[in-house]
């Protein structure tokens, strides 16, 4: 059964509409298309430019899936794509992109640091927190609030938003001011500040079975070809849980990642409205000139 | 338990034919080097700075240094002419009693058991030693080592513990600082002997333990099952602590708070629409 449906002035064939991807929560592709379309004004602005990496799952959450970085030859004219490093990316800048990925069963969307036309410099800092096995999300909860305080007291100020799966991404918009060679000397700063002053709770430990019961504070993903989830991106995960940003009150208060999913994000942004849109704004670039030029100067 | 000796027992006429086992073994942890790189471990060469070449086990002779520097070459065929003629045995000179040597002497500690057909002598020999309460002072060859030994019985076994040769152990004279003909307080010495008494207890080898090694065993263990272990901070540790500090005070004075950067690189990124 083949539906095509017209968005943004162009036709999306939506094929098996019923098939069921979440099984556990029963979200159907359309509902799940749907969705898409819904909180497209949300998601686009920030995938805009980026290079997109998607996950497919053809049969669902609990089926095989593969990661697709190449634009695939069947794709629609319509669909843009941008040519990186021997990769054909696809670029996700409209609604009927959106919806031709949904039909692809592209559950998850991880995007470039960068947008393609600033091909060496991440538009943000990003912290990615993410808890070793056998850590509650409170034990993430509580370092990203250690990282927010340190931040604070640096004047400077930040975003977070869950990954959706288990982690905990802080993102300090820094517009295109630092290469990526610059802004990983920031972070690894920052790693190495953290996992020195709290050994018990924080690691730097790239050998996972080496990281213990440690929150690992990744400060290499951040790196040209690499990606991470793209805000509201849903999560091949059981409650179809979403990358959600929080304000940092309600981090206090106690949230998890299972409490933002595919059957309410829609109500909590017309709600809430884009917590995460300061990152798009210019007068919320920061510089952290200071602390590029300490690190210089102390040689760390 | 490995066999590292094969020989026997003589006093008298009695000859028992015996299996000497090592009693102890030093339970240190060993650890082994390995390049810091790679985490290879390190292999040793043997080299000769003269002729600046790795050398094989053939090309080693034993030297004796007469002088620094100098060295007469000791073949294996020369020592083989000093070897004691009864270099299997173990043979006991005299029985005296166990008191009578000084814990100073004793060096290492070997099992005896009886070979195949030594069971009924091994069992005199053992008898005869627990009733008179006697041990036996013995010469022993082991190894090309001319050793003295006290054989003697400990639990249900024969046991031998070699002893040094008198001239072996250092005269007390050449230890520095020890006080002589001192007098001693009569109150002073009653007090201390008090003590001696209140801490008098039978020996119990078992409630003594080796704390380190335990703790370097734990500390292992829990680097294998991929527990970070904890080291007290060092130095550079503090150090980068130290410098977050720092760069604090000095955001903090200089009033570089989040500054919105108004300039540059905006109008590069508003021309992105494209695409």
């Amino acid at each position: 059964m083949t539906d095509t449906i017209l968005i943004d002035g162009e036709q999306v064939k939506i094929t098996n509409p019923e098939k069921v991807l979440w099984p556990e929560v029963n979200i159907r592709k359309i509902d799940f298309i749907a969705t898409m379309i819904k909180i497209g004004k949300y998601i686009l602005p920030h995938a805009k430019d980026r290079l997109l990496t998607t996950i497919r799952y053809p049969d669902g959450v609990n089926g095989k899936s593969f990661y697709q970085k190449n634009i695939p030859d069947y794709a629609p004219d319509w669909v843009n794509h941008q040519q990186w490093n021997d990769i054909n990316y696809i670029v996700l800048n409209k609604a009927s992109t959106l919806a031709w990925l949904g039909n692809q069963a592209a559950l998850e969307l991880h995007t470039s640091f960068n947008v393609h036309q600033e091909p060496m410099s991440p538009t943000s800092l990003v912290f990615d927190l993410d808890p070793s096995e056998g850590q509650t999300f409170d034990q993430v909860v509580e370092v990203a609030l250690i990282v927010y305080e340190t931040l604070n007291s640096l004047g400077i100020e930040a975003w977070i938003k869950t990954s959706g799966a288990t982690g905990l991404q802080i993102y300090i918009p820094t517009g295109n001011q630092y290469t990526y060679d610059q802004a990983r000397k920031i972070n690894q700063f920052f790693g190495m500040y953290f996992s020195e002053k709290y050994p018990n709770k924080i690691t730097i430990e790239r050998m996972v079975n080496k990281r213990g019961k440690k929150l690992y504070f990744d400060y290499l993903q951040m790196w040209h070809g690499k990606t991470i989830t793209l805000v509201y991106s849903p999560r091949a995960r059981k409650y179809a849980s979403v990358s959600m940003p929080v304000a940092w009150d309600e981090l206090k208060n106690g949230i998890k990642p299972e409490d933002f999913t595919l059957l309410n994000v829609e109500e909590r942004l017309m709600k809430k409205g884009d917590l995460f849109a300061p990152l798009l704004e210019k007068k919320k670039i920061q510089s952290l000139k200071p602390i590029l030029q300490f690190i210089k100067e102390k040689n760390i | 338990m490995h066999t590292m000796w094969k020989g026997s027992v003589s006093f008298g006429l009695v000859n028992i034919p015996i299996k000497m086992f090592a009693a102890t073994e030093d339970k240190q942890i060993k650890f082994r080097y390995l390049h810091d790189q790679c985490h290879t471990p390190v292999k040793y060469q043997k080299v000769c700075p003269t002729c600046n070449r790795e050398i094989t086990q053939e090309e080693i002779v034993k030297g004796f240094e007469y002088e620094t520097g100098k060295f007469v070459i000791i073949k294996d065929e020369d020592l083989e002419g000093l070897q004691p003629a009864f270099s299997k045995a173990i043979e006991i000179i005299d029985f005296v009693d166990l008191v009578e040597i000084d814990p100073i002497y004793f060096d290492k500690t070997y099992y005896l058991s009886p070979q195949d057909t030594g069971g009924k002598a091994y069992n005199l020999l053992r008898q005869a030693m627990l009733d008179t309460g006697k041990i036996g002072i013995a010469q022993i060859t082991i190894r090309s080592k001319q050793s003295l030994a006290a054989l003697r019985v400990y639990k249900n076994l024969l046991v031998l513990e070699t002893i040094f040769y008198p001239d072996e152990v250092r005269a007390v004279d050449l230890v520095p600082g020890v006080p002589e003909n001192v007098q001693v307080d009569e109150k002073e010495l009653t007090m201390a002997k008090q003590l001696v008494e209140n801490l008098t207890a039978p020996f119990e080898p078992d409630k003594y333990k080796d704390d380190y090694r335990e703790a370097l065993r734990e500390m292992i263990n829990k680097k294998i099952e991929g527990e970070e272990f904890e080291v007290a901070p060092e130095a550079p540790q503090r150090n980068i602590i130290d410098l977050m500090q720092a760069l604090q005070a000095s955001i903090e004075q200089t009033e570089t708070k989040p500054k919105p950067v108004e300039k540059k690189t905006r109008g590069r990124k508003k021309k992105t629409t494209a695409s």
